[in-house]
């Protein structure tokens, strides 16, 4: 029965994604510019192209290593300032007002005082990290005060210390939150990563390669290289799926 | 060691929950305190357990000791087996080795040592009860405190696991007070029964058991007087 929802999730999945490329290959045929709005079969050729070239591959590799810096750092800091905000109310509130400016300033803001600060390939990097480590400490520090009361009163009970209570009954239950939080991590870094390289033009980077291209006007080619973004997006997600079903299965 | 309460009270806020409440408490037995749901039987457990201290009164002997808790919930950790479930309330008092050892005797005890390395979700309700009286066996406390252990329980594995308890708190000896609400499961299981009254609780009457295990089962009318009288106290 799970298996037959699953296989009907992905026909849904894939059904819902012809129907987009239908209603992009209707409009680019009623805009009738490439320059405006290039056909799928067009963007797919142009991909094809790109992706065959080194400059893409150093460019993937780049891009990829930006991410995966950016999220690394991301998590090992939402996971510490996470954690000692969900273990103290005193500790939360000090953080508070910090985590609140850094998650209402506008994403380009902090790109430009990047590229005053940083050389080029560390703006995406340190973008991303700004973005995206407030959301991860906010949701483990959600996680971390959301443990079942019954079994923090239990471990009271038996005399078991505080320190022991947090690193055995609230890290464990909160690690469907710290799931969620790296997944959201993860996609904001990609999004972030990109859009400092289109600003900060690295010598390699998807963003560099999407700003020649719309320099060059070339509109089948920036959609090529913002193909490629997704494709990171859609592996991180892949994996986080899989490592989602994990946690739920150990700590259910 | 002697248990006594005097005269305890418990406020929250402008409510009274417990209206100087009187009980001696005998070593080495069980102690089950009858009362409706509601009047304040867990509140006196946690007091008791040393999770409340905000009350007046005195609980001579219970602030002295440590005390083994079980919850109406098992309060299991649902990520860890059974066996790791008690090893994780052994591990303050005892190095790890000897708090794996004691764990399995408690599972061996209780008759789960096949269910060692199984988490909760994979026991039934009877075997998570079991798993949480192991737990407040094996930890080395001074007494017992059971808030109705045994209520979400059907009655056949209710009386299972009763004997069980009944048998490893025998040859435990340690003092167990034990709350409910089931006038049959106290009879059941006490050596002394304490009725309390309607919020704000005190002990209306204390009756010890005279009745041996065996006249007390579910289907004997021996104990047919004594729970009439029961209902009696608690209906008065």
């Amino acid at each position: 029965m799970a298996r037959r929802d699953g296989i009907a999730y992905k026909a849904d999945g894939l059904l819902a994604l012809a129907v987009i490329v239908a209603l992009w290959k209707l409009a680019s045929i009623g805009i009738g510019a490439d320059i405006i709005l290039p056909a799928p079969e067009r963007v797919l050729q142009t991909f094809v192209h790109v992706a065959s070239t080194a400059k893409f591959a150093a460019a993937f590799t780049a891009t990829a290593c930006r991410g995966l810096a950016a999220f690394g750092i991301s998590m090992a800091l939402g996971l510490a300032l996470g954690l000692a905000g969900g273990a103290s109310r005193r500790v939360e509130a000090l953080m508070a007002p910090g985590l609140t400016i850094v998650r209402a300033t506008p994403v380009l803001a902090v790109i430009l005082l990047a590229l005053i600060w940083f050389p080029a390939g560390v703006v995406p990097v340190f973008s991303a990290v700004v973005m995206a480590f407030p959301v991860v400490a906010a949701d483990v520090a959600a996680g971390i005060r959301a443990a079942d009361p019954g079994l923090i009163a239990m471990a009271d009970s038996f005399g078991v210390s505080r320190q022991s209570a947090l690193f055995q009954i609230r890290v464990p239950s909160a690690m469907p939150h710290v799931i969620s939080a790296a997944r959201n991590a993860v996609g904001l870094s990609w999004k972030v990563v990109v859009a400092g390289e289109v600003l900060s033009m690295p010598t390699h980077a998807l963003g560099t390669g999407m700003q020649d291209a719309r320099m060059a006007l070339e509109t089948a080619e920036v959609f090529a290289w913002a193909a490629a973004g997704v494709i990171l997006c859609a592996i991180s997600d892949a994996i986080f799926d899989s490592l989602a079903r994990r946690i739920a299965c150990h700590t259910r | 060691m002697s248990y006594t309460i005097k005269q305890l009270e418990k406020h929250y806020d402008s409510i009274s929950v417990l209206a100087g409440l009187d009980l001696a408490i005998p070593d080495g037995a069980i102690t089950v305190v009858l009362g409706p749901s509601g009047c304040g039987k867990t509140t006196l457990l946690n007091i008791l357990a040393g999770l409340d201290d905000d009350y007046s009164g005195s609980i001579d002997g219970f602030s002295d000791g440590r005390a083994s808790y079980v919850f109406q919930e098992d309060r299991l950790l649902p990520w860890r087996s059974a066996r790791d479930n008690i090893a994780f309330v052994l591990r303050p008092l005892m190095e790890a080795g000897l708090a794996r050892r004691s764990s399995w005797q408690a599972l061996v005890a209780v008759g789960l040592e096949d269910q060692a390395d199984s988490r909760p979700a994979a026991m039934s309700g009877g075997q998570r009860r079991r798993v949480a009286l192991a737990r407040a066996f094996a930890y080395p406390s001074d007494f017992l405190l059971l808030d109705e252990p045994f209520s979400s329980l059907d009655l056949k594995t209710r009386i299972a696991v009763m004997d069980l308890f009944v048998d490893v708190r025998a040859k435990d000896g340690r003092s167990a007070v034990v709350v409910t609400h089931d006038v049959r499961e106290a009879i059941y299981l006490a050596d002394r029964i304490a009725v309390l009254s309607e919020r704000p609780a005190r002990v209306l009457d204390v009756f010890d058991m005279s009745l041996d295990r065996s006249e007390r089962s579910y289907t004997s009318g021996a104990a047919v007087e004594l729970e009439t009288r029961l209902y009696r106290t608690i209906l008065s």
